[in-house]
This record gives structure tokens, sequence and C-alpha cells, in this order.
């Protein structure tokens, strides 16, 4: 009898263990970032892609397909950024995960989108998104919007646990409030700053902190620069008397490069999403990092 | 007990009500999207310039529209998928329209288990699933057109696929059976034979000819394939997979041959930046053809390695080995490489050479190809 008890209770410490933690996969880091501060310790978070990745180009592998499989949840960035992901989802065959679904979750839904083609949209205007610029979350402002989609879909997987999750959220969104507020303070005298960027990925960032994106260094969205593009944008950088070259980390430095030596320009390479570089580890440190780079630049 | 009776059915009505309610109400939060119920239609063109200097080739030293191809894609029901795609392809020289693929996909039957019906490119191996337009290479590789023909090796009929659940990396498998036509054949008076007629004179007649020389398997067709994935590293994968054909000869009812194809694939891929990419696919495949005098055991593979060096641009090489598949055997190696300039996701262009000793006999061929597509268009995960 003693001995069946034990085994009952180890059974049941086992039990209590192994209990079941949500399963989330993100499409990005930054997604991952997010669902773990609202989840907390009720959630297990796998992101898809990692800091340095452009989100454009993530190439679907089995091993995602298997990540999705086990989860309970997926959150994806959404406005066809992510695309490779519906490829995923339908092999995968995890029916919590299809569109329309409880376990389904669009970061993006309710943000304010910028850039929103109209009228007829094709390839001549680049890799063109036709729902809006879909680099939403580079307004730390919008993480409230992907926080609060985020915490619907836990609460719709484990609605026992909301208590949890509104607390989560509520202390992310007060963090967010108070380095919200202190990294507009320190871009308040740089409001109207002129800057080229290399993708057309800064528009809310930009719309945030009053920065003026005066050119891009693709002459079209996912087009590479070419040499008569260059030429013009480093006339109109003297003409006008642009500075400062904010670029991703993961495009080329060789065009940026070289309009700053023909401009004297800085260029500030900046990680977009959280694990892009060395000390870029969190979502906020993305922004912490971008402001200390145009500093620096707008300082010269 | 009547009381009991109107409690339950009130119950009852408020549970439905409820369930209306919820049903009829707007969509969980954290979706977007807008409504409208439209499938995705796209168009592809190849168009290829092909050189090479084997005089005996009909078809070099041209540059044309090599296929054309429309899709029509999109959900028919929840988890319910289906895909369109009409082709127009050259072949020999003149163009063919067909039904390139015309599929119901199940996505999920039950947990793990999806399905798929009609017409479909088989799952075999890495590249036979790959429309031409999608290949990482001009051409396909020997082996695959010497034992599946020119084209992909497509039949009518349905797979099921099965995700295994309890283990702890991606392994899936799957089992399929399918109708295929065979190779037509006819008589022309442009081939002749002489024979001996019953007054043991010699008569001039019509002979019978392939309209299609290809090889490949026809009839009723059942395949079998499993692949795994493995993570070896944060950004490097192999995967390995197992197939297996049994069938007929696609000129069964002048061969009487049945045939069993066996492959094996392996892919290393890498990815060391945002952008590059290293490939390296290798995939064999043994053939078996029993014919009444005997049985033809025959082998090919190819080795494929492909640098990809930022988002513009892929360099690849490719290694083959191929013995055919009918009873004077015959050996080719090949080497190709092959860049490819990428605009769109769908739209490329490329430059490919390749060197084949065929037997001892030394060939060069040279592809320009200019692929580019127009509309949302995607294929299966690979």
């Amino acid at each position: 009898m003693k001995k069946l008890i034990l085994a009952s209770a180890a059974l049941a410490f086992w039990a209590g263990a192994a209990r079941a933690e949500i399963k989330v996969v993100t499409a990005s880091s930054d997604l991952r970032y997010i669902c773990e501060r609202v989840g907390g310790a009720e959630v297990k978070v796998e992101s898809l892609s990692s800091g340095d990745q452009d989100l454009h180009m993530v190439e679907p592998r089995p091993s995602m397909v298997f990540k999705l499989k086990k989860a309970d949840m997926v959150v994806r960035v959404g406005l066809d950024l992510d695309m490779w992901m519906d490829s995923l989802i339908n092999a995968a065959k995890n029916g919590r995960l299809f569109y329309g679904q409880p376990g389904y979750v669009d970061a993006s839904a309710g943000v304010p989108l910028l850039e929103k083609p109209e009228g007829k949209v094709d390839a001549s205007m680049g890799d063109i998104h036709i729902y809006g610029n879909p680099h939403y979350w580079l307004d730390p402002a919008n993480s409230k919007i992907m926080a609060g989609n985020i915490l619907a879909g836990l609460k719709r997987a484990a609605p026992e646990k909301a208590a949890v999750f509104d607390a989560n959220y509520g202390a992310f969104v007060r963090e967010l409030d108070v380095k919200l507020a202190g990294w507009e303070a320190r871009m308040a005298k740089y409001k109207g700053l002129k800057v080229i960027t290399y993708h057309s990925s800064w528009p809310y960032f930009a719309r945030r902190f009053g920065l003026d994106v005066a050119g891009h260094v693709e002459p079209k969205p996912g087009i590479p620069p070419s040499a008569s593009h260059l030429d013009g944008l480093m006339k109109k950088m003297k003409a006008e008397n642009i500075k400062v070259i904010l670029t991703e980390s993961y495009y080329p430095r060789k065009g940026p490069d070289f309009l700053a030596g023909k401009t004297g320009a800085a260029v500030v390479t900046a990680a977009v999403s959280a694990g892009g570089a060395k000390d870029v580890k969190t979502y906020f440190d993305v922004f912490d990092r971008v402001i200390e780079g145009l500093e620096k630049a707008a300082g010269k | 007990m009547k009381k009991l009776l109107l409690l339950s059915a009130a119950v009852l009505v408020f549970a439905a009500g409820a369930n209306a309610q919820e049903s009829a109400g707007t969509p969980p939060q954290g979706m977007r999207g807008t409504p409208a119920n439209l499938p995705d239609v796209s168009a592809l063109g190849n168009i290829t310039g092909y050189l090479s200097d084997d005089r005996a080739d009909t078809g070099r030293n041209e540059l044309g529209i090599n296929e054309v191809e429309t899709a029509f894609q999109g959900y028919i029901y929840p988890e319910m998928r289906a895909d369109l795609i009409l082709a127009i392809h050259k072949h020999d020289g003149k163009y063919e329209s067909e039904i390139c693929e015309a599929k119901a996909s199940f996505l999920r039957l039950a947990e793990g288990l999806s399905g798929e019906m009609g017409k479909i490119h088989l799952d075999f191996g890495r590249i036979n699933k790959l429309h031409s337009h999608h290949l990482p290479m001009a051409d396909r590789p020997q082996v695959l057109a010497n034992f599946f023909g020119d084209h992909e090796l497509a039949g009518q009929g349905g797979t099921l696929k099965y995700l295994l659940p309890f283990i702890p990396f991606y392994t899936q498998v799957q089992a399929g059976f399918w109708t295929m036509a065979g190779h037509e054949h006819g008589v022309s008076a442009d081939n002749t034979a002489d024979v001996l007629d019953t007054s043991l004179s010699t008569v001039t007649v019509p002979a019978l000819i392939h309209e299609d020389a290809d090889f490949s398997p026809a009839g009723k067709v059942y395949t079998a394939r499993l692949n795994s994935s493995f993570e070896l590293a944060d950004k490097t994968e192999l995967e390995l997979g197992l197939s297996g054909l049994k069938g007929r000869g696609a000129h069964y009812e002048e061969h009487m041959d049945n045939v069993e194809v066996t492959g094996v694939d392996l892919t290393l891929r890498l990815w060391p930046s945002a952008y590059k990419r290293l490939t390296f696919q290798n995939e064999w495949l043994h053939l078996k053809r029993e014919v009444p005098a005997g049985t033809l055991n025959r082998d090919g593979f190819y080795s494929f390695l492909n640098y990809r060096a930022d988002k513009y641009w892929d360099f690849g090489a490719r290694f083959d080995y191929a013995e055919n598949a009918w009873p004077g055997i015959s050996y080719e190696r090949a080497l190709s490489g092959i860049v490819t300039r990428h605009l769109t996701e769908t739209s490329y262009w490329r430059l490919q050479y390749k060197h084949r000793n065929l037997d001892g006999k030394n060939i060069n061929e040279g592809w320009l190809q200019v692929s580019f597509g127009i509309g949302p268009h995607s294929h299966e995960l690979e």
C-alpha cells in the first residue's frame, strides 16, 4: 500500500512537472520576446527566424514544420511579410493553427498602417506590400497592439490563466511607456532630421520620432541600387545636407559606404529585431541601440 | 418531472443560442485580411535558349518560349485547398497543352494525416515534385530524364501523408496509388522495315515506331516515401529521404516490363548569414526493369552544390552519372556550371553550361533561361 501511495505521489509530481505549458511559435524574434513577456512562465516560445534575418527572405524548412506541428499557437507578423509561413502551417497539419482557428494570431491586427498602396499594384513598383508597409514593429508604441493580439491568443489557449496574462501584459505596457517616454525625450532634438534609409523599413520609426526619410538606397523596395540611382542620391544628400544613412544590419554595406564616402555622412547600422546584434538581445534593445547610433551620427 | 423536462429544454435552447452567438460573432482577435472570395491567379513563362555542338540534336541552337504555366489556387473549404496548374510546353519542337497538376489537398484528415487527390507530380526524391521553373537548374538531372522521361513524372490518383508525432524530429511517411498513361505507339510510312512474305520475297512495310521514345513508369503505379529532417545546428539542416515506386513500363504492351525504382536522397543546407546559403543535394536512383528475357538493373545519381552568395545571386555545380533504361546499356557522365540572378521570388535569369560524355562521345551544351512570374504563385513546401 505504501509503495502504491509513493508511486501515485511520484506520478502526480511527474504530471505536475510536465504540466502543459503553452507552446507558441512566432515568425520573428520580436514577437517571441513580446510573447514571453505576456505569457511569462506559462509559455514556451520559439521563433522561426533569428534577429539577424531579413523577414522577407526566410526559407521554410522541415524542422520548422515540426515545431509548428507541436505548437498550440502561432504568431505571425502578417501583412504578407511572412508569406513563407503559409506553406509551413499547411505542411504541419495542425488544426489549431489554421487561419481562423483559436491558435492563429496575426500580430498586425489593429495596427494603423502606413504606405498603404492605392490603385493598381504590380512588380514595376518593386517588392510592394499590398496591405501597407509591414515594418510596423519599429514603432515601439505599436507593440502594445501586438501584445494585445498575443494576449487575446493566449487567453483563447488557456482561459484559466487569463489573470496571469493580464498582469504580465500590464507590466509590459508599463515598462514600454517608461521607455517610450525616455526615447522620445532623447529624440526630441532630432525632430525633422533628414535621413537616408536602405530599405523602406523605417517609416513607423520615423513617424514616431519625427525623422524625415529623404530617400532610400534601394531605388524601389527590394531592387538593388544602380550606379545612376546612387549618383542621384549622392547629389540629393549634398544639396540637402543629409548626414545620416540608416541601414538594416543584414543589407550590404557597399551602397551606404559609397554614399558616406562621397558625402561625409555617417552610416548607422541597426539591428531591426531582437537578437540582430550582440548587444541587441531584447525588443527594447532594438530602440536603445538605434537611438544611440542616431545620436552619435547626428552629433558628428 | 414536467418542470425538469422544461428546464432541460430551456438549458438546451440557451446552449444552442450561446453557440450560435459565438459562431456569428467577430473573428478571434489577432486576425486580419480583406474578405475576397477569389483564388490566387498567376502566370509563368519560361524562355529558353539552348546551344549544343551535337549535330544530331534537332532542338539545338534555338531561343524561344519553352513553357507557359497558369495557376488557380485557393481554399475550397476549411482545411481543403485546390490547385489547378495548366501548362503549354514545348516537346520535340511542338507545343502541347496539358493539365500539369489539378489536385484537391485535404490538409488535415486526422491528427497529422493529410491527403491529395487528382493529377499530381509524384513525391519521389527531391526534384520530381518541382515544376521546371522552380528548379535551381535549367535541365533535369540525367538520371531522372532516363528513368522518368523528359518531364516530371505525374499520375492521376491519390496519396496519404502522415507526419509522425512521437519522434523528436520531422519525419513524414506517405503512400500513393496512381494511374499513368502509357506512351502511344503508331505506324508511319516514313519508318519502314524489309520483311519476308509467305513466298519468301522481300517486301517493305510500315514499321511500328514509338512516337515518344522516353522510358518512364506507367499503368498502375504505387509509390511510397519516407523523409526526415534533422536540425544539426541552429542554421544547419540535414534532410534524408527514401522513395520507392512500383509499376509497369510505358511501353508495356511491347516490352511486357515490370518496373521498380528505388531512390535515396540526402540534402545538407547551411545558412551562414541572412542571405547566404550553401546547399549540397544528392540523389541516387536504382531502376529494376523485369522483361521476359531477364532483368535490367540500372543506376544513376547526381550531386548538386549550390552557393547563394547574396539576395540575388546563386552559383551552382552539378555532377551527373546515369545509365539508360534500355537493354543496350549506355553510360553518361556530365558536369554542369550554373549561375542564376534572381529578380523576384518567381522571376530570374540563368546561364548554364554542361559538358556531357555519353559512351565516350563529348557534347557541350549551354542554356540561357529567363523565367518570369506574374501574380501570387506558390507550390507545396519542398
